[in-house]
């Protein structure tokens, strides 16, 4: 156990050398919320200063590992043998998280195996998927950010509100990349959602068509 | 004896022994369960683990530990237990085997504590030796033992005799304040047995008065010193450290910021204090709960399928496939 001054990045961060960019930001997201001034796992452990100063290591660490040239360098420093795969040079791209690296870090690694546990066959409606969000410890926010939809369209996913959706074939994007995010399988789970929807709105379209009369 | 703490010490010591001496045939694993706190829900989370595990057909006993606030007999569905753990404390029964109760629940058996005489609801230390051994020998898959708030001496060294030390936590500054407190108590009371030097142990004693005069405030800190002072011991510090693994329950979460609170948690604890905490799991806040406590049965029992009984089921998967490996648990990287 090393006191906190002599701690490297990694375990700054709490996550390991052969650690994916995902798994940094993960780790970095966890980090701030551990060690924000009104943390209610940090606040009766840790004293004036403590937080502002590990936030300041936290930073840095973050720095450095989120860029692939600096963190190659670090890494030189370090004396580690080159990892064998780099994560490539794509960072700038949108992160889309994907199941694989579940082991990554513990913290994807327990909340996936929380999930992985739980049976992801059947039907995926609004609520299901608000069900798994939760489990996979990720905000609506968060989502919206990984993704780029809009936190509102995520919000009328969860909630089923069809006609606030666009059409259908945006949806199934929507929801595609939303379920990957969660560590379901996007595809299945559009499939299922889609026919929720569907039906939503052709019950909506009949209704309006009835009172039209 | 010393002055500083002989009688426990010795008391500890037994406590390691017994829970390090394998006798003979299949031993029930033995899962204690505390928190510091009252009313984080840990004679709910016993009731419900130990009626998970029943169902999936584990031979289980709960045990409530808790002699002055016993409650864990009415989660589990018993409503006047005829017999209790203070027959054993008052010396009417000396076998343990014999207050154990059926309860509704197939598989799952229990020793309550209600009636206890509260003039004298603690057992002598002689007695608690007895205890402590006896609940050794039960006969089952898995012990499970609600232990009672605070870090009383008699609650941490039921706390140590367990294959597991379980920390129940409720997402509230005080709760959390308190399973610092508490993981820091049973850690201390763990490390003093495995120091030898008398001025370490002196140290050690010192450093678990919170409010000690040298300013020691965390098992790092500690470690500095003792490193200090003998290099050997300090060997052995971080060898305890390392042994030692509270594992970590969350009750009653609510957003997905309850559930990462454990992992929070587990970060402050190898920042902070040097410690390897396990986040065993979470269980949401569900009305189901309520309901469940009204109707005086484990949740898992009334409503199978909410989402809280799901979250029980899920933990006691986890600890169900532990045992089936070997009680070691692969620390995580």
């Amino acid at each position: 156990m090393k006191p906190l001054a002599e701690q490297n990045h990694y375990e700054i961060l709490e996550t390991h050398v052969s650690a994916t960019r995902e798994d940094i930001e993960r780790a970095y997201r966890l980090s701030l919320t551990t060690y924000a001034d009104d943390s209610l796992a940090g606040y009766s452990v840790l004293e004036a200063g403590d937080a502002a100063a590990l936030r300041e290591r936290i930073e840095v660490a973050f720095r450095v590992l989120s860029d692939a040239r600096l963190r190659r360098e670090y890494d030189a420093t370090l004396s580690l043998a080159p990892r064998e795969e780099l994560p490539a040079e794509e960072p700038s791209a949108p992160l889309v998280p994907v199941e694989a690296n579940a082991d990554a870090d513990r913290f994807a690694h327990v909340l996936d195996g929380f999930a992985r546990e739980d049976d992801e066959s059947g039907e995926f409606d609004g609520e299901r998927l608000r069900h798994f969000r939760i489990r996979s410890g990720m905000e609506i926010d968060d989502i919206a950010r990984v993704t780029k939809i809009s936190p509102s369209y995520l919000r009328f996913i969860e909630s089923e509100r069809f006609a606030d959706l666009p059409a259908a074939v945006y949806v199934r994007g929507f929801v595609t990349a939303y379920a990957n995010c969660v560590g379901l399988d996007g595809k299945e789970v559009a499939a299922s959602y889609m026919k929720r929807f569907e039906q939503g709105r052709s019950e909506r379209r009949r209704g309006r068509f009835f009172e039209s009369r | 004896m010393r002055v500083d703490g002989g009688v426990s010490d010795t008391l500890d010591k037994l406590a390691v022994r017994l829970r390090d001496e394998r006798s003979g045939a299949r031993r029930a694993r033995l899962i204690a369960v505390g928190g510091g706190k009252g009313g984080v829900g840990k004679s709910f989370v016993v009731a419900n683990l130990a009626a998970s595990l029943a169902r999936s057909g584990q031979r289980v006993i709960a045990v409530d530990g808790d002699l002055e606030g016993a409650n864990l007999h009415t989660c589990v569905g018993v409503t006047k237990p005829r017999a209790s753990l203070a027959d054993f404390v008052a010396q009417r029964e000396e076998d343990l085997g014999k207050l154990i109760l059926d309860t509704p629940i197939p598989n799952l058996r229990l020793i309550a504590a209600i009636g206890a005489n509260l003039a004298a609801a603690q057992p002598s230390q002689a007695r608690r030796v007895q205890l402590m051994r006896e609940l050794r020998e039960l006969d089952a898959d898995f012990v499970f033992l609600d232990l009672g708030a605070g870090t009383h001496a008699a609650v941490m060294d039921y706390f140590m005799i367990g294959d597991d030390g379980v920390v129940v936590i409720a997402p509230e500054p005080t709760s959390v304040e308190n399973a610092y407190g508490f993981v820091r108590a049973a850690f201390y009371r763990r490390l003093r047995l495995a120091i030898a030097s008398h001025d370490v142990r002196k140290l050690v004693t010192t450093a678990m008065d919170q409010r000690n005069e040298r300013g020691i405030r965390t098992p790092l800190e500690l470690l500095r010193e003792i490193e200090a002072l003998d290099p050997a011991e300090g060997a052995r510090f971080v060898e305890t450290m390392s042994a030692f693994r509270p594992r970590l329950v969350i009750n009653g979460v609510r957003t997905a910021e309850d559930i990462k609170l454990g992992f929070s948690i587990q970060s402050v604890c190898r920042k902070f204090f040097g410690l390897d905490a396990d986040y065993l799991g979470y269980v949401n806040h569900d009305e189901s709960a309520r309901h469940s406590v009204r109707a005086r049965r484990p949740l898992i029992d009334v409503y199978p399928r909410s989402d809280a009984a799901i979250y029980f089921s899920r933990i006691a998967r986890k600890l169900a496939a532990e045992t089936g490996a070997g009680e070691a648990v692969e620390p995580l990287p």
